[in-house]
């Protein structure tokens, strides 16, 4: 048995190592795990937020949660949110990659065009939509009439399933550059020897998206779907700024009902349980993605 | 030929249809407040005015609301940048326990919903007598920003040939020292990809923003213009798309001259893990 | 008197042990290379002499200090790297330059030194120019030109030609000796290059399996193979080696193998029968003459010979080389025999130690 002595040099730059991890990992401690301890913690406390004063409940908050309706409808809601933004931001990222990779007059002028929804913030866009589709004077209503499409303004955010059916629209046409610029990422990897192999085999374009562009997306798109149903899941301003959770709570998610429940009826206690339920949730995504990216990098 | 033509116009339609409501948000802000009514609606405006761009500098809290933005992003993003370079550096290039762990945690909080940690934050802010500061907004912001930086910074550190550093090593520098001569210049591109980043997350804030500032001198620009929607009587929208482009303008300047590192900082953190 | 010694040197990363047991001395002013296939530690040898990594027991001297404990920059030497490692932001100048400055070196004293190295080197022309713009010879040099210009005590180069083409790689062999023998440093090559080491160095050190295998000048490795791995793995084409069994009948050895008997010896004095490996270089199998047919089944034309490899009853296949004059078609039968007392016997196993003791390598 070899016994193993570090050398002078070799702990110095252990001891130099730590220093510098240091900072990092004192900000960590202090507005992340500490916080993230007493989330779990707060969840057994009945509080009331005004004067913060509270008492131990032990595991009530939970009780009620899972035996209350709303929990359980937010979830839904949360799930027809996620899945519904997630499909469209996949469908139409991947559809505009393909175009933006193809050689399309000013490509870099559309390219910052595309990009541009995903960096404004989110506030913007909701000011901007929520003009578009102003029921009086909104252009979208007006087009739409004008197309003959609808006889009546439609009321979008006030009425289901239509608040339901624009949040979803709004997030896709938010996030769905992020998918354009991942795949077209990707796509500029894939050799072009594949195609010309393809060709020489005789391939038509459709027969070559799906046999060569599609496997070779696929990895890279795992990684997406993994980490935008991460981001959508926990998505707060958008739908909050659009709907509040409207019309009724048809439209709230998760996040929604823990702000709802801290700030607006005061129960932090019961909020923090909503918290850690929904990362309860969340966590089985998170441990996929994590355990996809820990794969990637062994 | 003919195909080639009608793909590039099919696809501009795509485009110009995706960017529509930035154009149109541009558009609303320079008409006048009576043509925003006008039945059909105009499409470029008759007559162009920058008086809401006027009337929203000189008679709303709008450039307190932009100064706080500006110090709040900057002074988050300089904080962040710096502890997450350093943290980069000792996660990538050290060797000490705990290291991998350490990794794993900040992929962890990268994933984290603020939801969960706004609560106890509120009640720490308020319990330190924080509450309704910038600083505390910038306490907040790295809950967020720390991961994201940190997360982006290890993957751009990771791109750096380990050789550079043992030459500099050999040639007689000390650790630090190879680190100031060598990785630093080298990762400077990556650095500024991960500033902009952090600045648009920090300036684009919402939720907390919402949450641990509600007094008019300490408000940052999100929930500041947002403020002037819900509090107004009645809605001027031509007034609100003037502040929504004034908002975007640190953006644009960003996407004009600083784009590549953009994509470089999507490449780095947002896909490749 | 020993520059450079390793003294029982053990390296772990985690479970996995990169180098075990490894004593190695070399002279000063020596070339010395440390050849092997990838993995077998030579790199993470080199690496520990430069304090790029940490034995996990033993000890390192360079001179005569032991250097466990001190930081690369301290330990006098120079290093050029398999991917040059430039730094890409420094003009060709300022990478010279910088373990000078490293070194605090004066000013004054920098611009002279510089110009020398960069003159021995050809790189005058270049010297403002930043890496990227040269071509991979001249970034060679430039490595070449940081190790050169503060005169260390010992130069380590770890594959540094690896990344040339063929060509180029042989004038910058010949640069190296040149310049080795000039200025008379101690240095330590690695390579998984045969040819180099066998070309340059004063003793090769043959690694395999995370062991040195055999420590001697290129000539005594090549002609007496401390083991079986060294035997396989030295020369070109490599040395046919035959499994078979090794018997002591009356006085002298014989070793059978199918079709083959072959009597060899003198054998060291603890050695037993049993398994045991037979050893021929291809100039040492004799075609054309013997008593054992053999049936062609490639030959490859290198311009001077013909290197040729035959199959014999039972199916062994071995490899011989003859003058370019010789003309055999593949699937002709040939006589061969094997030039017996120029073969080398090595005990069973992958490293199986050498058992003849002196061999004379006889060329017909």
């Amino acid at each position: 048995m070899i016994k193993n002595k570090q050398t002078k040099l070799e702990r110095h730059y252990a001891t130099l190592g730590m220093m510098l991890i240091a900072p990092t990992v004192l900000v960590f401690c202090a507005v992340i795990v500490y916080p993230l301890v007493s989330a779990i913690y707060l969840s057994l406390f009945d509080i009331y937020t005004p004067t913060l004063q509270g008492e131990w409940v032990g595991l009530d908050n939970y009780r009620e949660l899972l035996g209350k309706g709303e929990f359980w409808a937010s979830l839904r809601t949360n799930l027809i949110w996620t899945v519904g933004t997630l499909s469209l931001q996949i469908l139409f990222g991947i559809g505009m990659a393909l175009v933006l990779h193809q050689n399309i007059w000013f490509r870099s002028l559309a390219r910052s065009l595309i990009l541009f929804p995903y960096f404004i913030s989110t506030v913007v866009a909701v000011l901007v939509w929520r003009w578009l589709f102003n029921d009086l004077y909104g252009i979208l209503n007006h087009l739409m009439m004008a197309a003959g499409l609808i006889d009546m303004p439609v009321d979008y955010l006030g009425s289901m399933p239509n608040a339901m059916i624009s949040v979803i629209l709004v997030g896709a046409w938010k996030y769905f550059p992020f998918v354009v610029i991942a795949v077209l990422a990707r796509l500029q990897t894939i050799p072009d020897s594949l195609y010309e192999a393809a060709r020489i085999d005789g391939a038509g374009p459709v027969a070559r998206f799906f046999d060569i562009t599609l496997p070779q997306l696929r990895d890279v798109l795992v990684v997406i779907i993994m980490l935008r149903a991460i981001w959508d899941f926990k998505e707060f301003d958008l739908i909050f700024l659009l709907t509040g959770g409207g019309p009724v709570t048809s439209t709230q998610t998760l996040p929604l009902l823990v702000y709802k429940e801290a700030f607006s009826l005061n129960n932090m206690g019961m909020a923090a349980a909503y918290a850690v339920a929904m990362m309860a949730v969340m966590l089985v995504f998170m441990i996929l993605y994590i355990r996809k990216t820990g794969e990637k990098d062994a | 030929m003919i195909r080639r033509v009608l793909f590039n116009l099919m696809a501009w339609a795509i485009v110009l249809a995706v960017a529509f409501p930035l154009f149109w948000m541009v558009v609303t802000s320079l008409k006048p407040q009576s043509e925003l009514f006008r039945r059909p609606p105009t499409i470029l405006p008759e007559v162009t005015t920058f008086e809401h761009y006027w009337r929203l500098l000189s008679e709303t809290n709008f450039l307190t609301y932009f100064q706080n933005s500006v110090v709040l992003s900057v002074v988050t993003t300089v904080v962040v940048v710096s502890i997450a370079t350093l943290g980069a550096y000792s996660i990538v290039r050290f060797k000490y326990w705990g290291r991998e762990s350490l990794a794993f945690l900040v992929l962890f909080t990268y994933l984290l919903p603020s939801v969960v940690l706004i609560i106890p934050l509120y009640l720490m802010l308020v319990g330190l007598g924080l509450s309704n500061t910038i600083f505390s907004l910038v306490i907040a912001y790295t809950t967020f920003a720390l991961p994201y930086a940190l997360w982006l910074l290890r993957s751009f550190m990771a791109g750096i040939p380990e050789d550079l550093e043992s030459a500099a090593l050999v040639d007689g520098a000390s650790r630090m020292g190879a680190f100031r001569d060598v990785i630093l210049p080298q990762l400077l591109p990556g650095i500024i990809s991960t500033a902009l980043f952090t600045f648009i997350l920090s300036w684009n804030e919402y939720l907390y923003a919402l949450v641990l500032v509600n007094s008019d001198n300490t408000r940052p620009l999100t929930t500041g213009v947002m403020n002037m929607l819900i509090s107004s009587f009645n809605v001027e929208w031509s007034l609100l798309m003037a502040a929504s482009v004034m908002m975007s303008v640190p953006l644009i300047i960003v996407f004009a001259f600083l784009q590549s590192y953009l994509t470089r900082g999507f490449g780095a953190g947002g896909v490749k893990g | 008197m020993a520059d450079v010694v390793f003294k029982n040197v053990h390296k772990k990363f985690g479970d996995f042990i990169a180098v075990e047991g490894l004593d190695l001395s070399i002279e000063e002013g020596e070339f010395v290379s440390l050849l092997g296939p990838s993995g077998c530690g030579k790199t993470t040898t080199l690496r520990m002499l430069a304090g790029l990594e940490f034995p996990s027991s033993g000890e390192i001297s360079i001179g005569d200090r032991v250097v466990n404990d001190l930081p690369p920059g301290k330990r006098d030497i120079a290093m050029v790297f398999q991917s040059y490692a430039l730094y890409p932001h420094m003009s060709v100048e300022k990478n010279i330059a910088y373990p000078l400055k490293k070194r605090g070196v004066p000013r004054s004293e920098q611009g002279p030194m510089i110009a020398r190295v960069a003159e021995m080197l050809q790189l005058t022309p270049l010297l403002s120019r930043k890496p990227r713009q040269l071509s991979g010879g001249q970034q060679q040099r430039v490595a070449l030109g940081r190790a050169l210009v503060r005169d260390p005590k010992v130069f380590l180069l770890d594959e540094p030609l690896s990344n040339l083409d063929a060509k180029l790689r042989g004038i910058m062999r010949a640069e190296l000796v040149e310049l080795h023998q000039r200025l008379g440093r101690t240095m330590v090559y690695v390579t998984h290059d045969q040819l180099e080491a066998m070309t340059m160095s004063d003793r090769i050190a043959v690694m395999y399996d995370k062991k040195l295998q055999q420590f001697a000048p290129p000539q005594e490795v090549y002609r007496e193979p401390a083991n079986r791995f060294v035997a396989g793995f030295i020369g070109m084409p490599s040395m046919n080696l035959i499994d078979g069994d090794l018997s002591q009948e009356g006085d002298r050895w014989m070793f059978r193998s199918g079709s083959i008997s072959v009597p060899v010896g003198p054998l060291v004095a603890d050695a037993r029968g049993g398994e045991a490996c037979l050893g021929v270089r291809p100039e040492n199998l004799l075609l054309g003459e013997g008593p054992t047919p053999a049936v062609v089944q490639l030959v490859e034309r290198t311009g001077h010979e013909n290197i040729v490899v035959v199959e014999i009853e039972g199916g062994l296949r071995m490899t011989g080389r003859v003058p370019a004059s010789t003309d055999w078609k593949t699937g002709e039968t040939i006589q061969m025999s094997i030039q017996s007392e120029a073969a080398h016997v090595f005990a069973a196993g992958p490293t199986g130690r050498r058992l003849n003791i002196a061999s004379v390598a006889v060329r017909p």
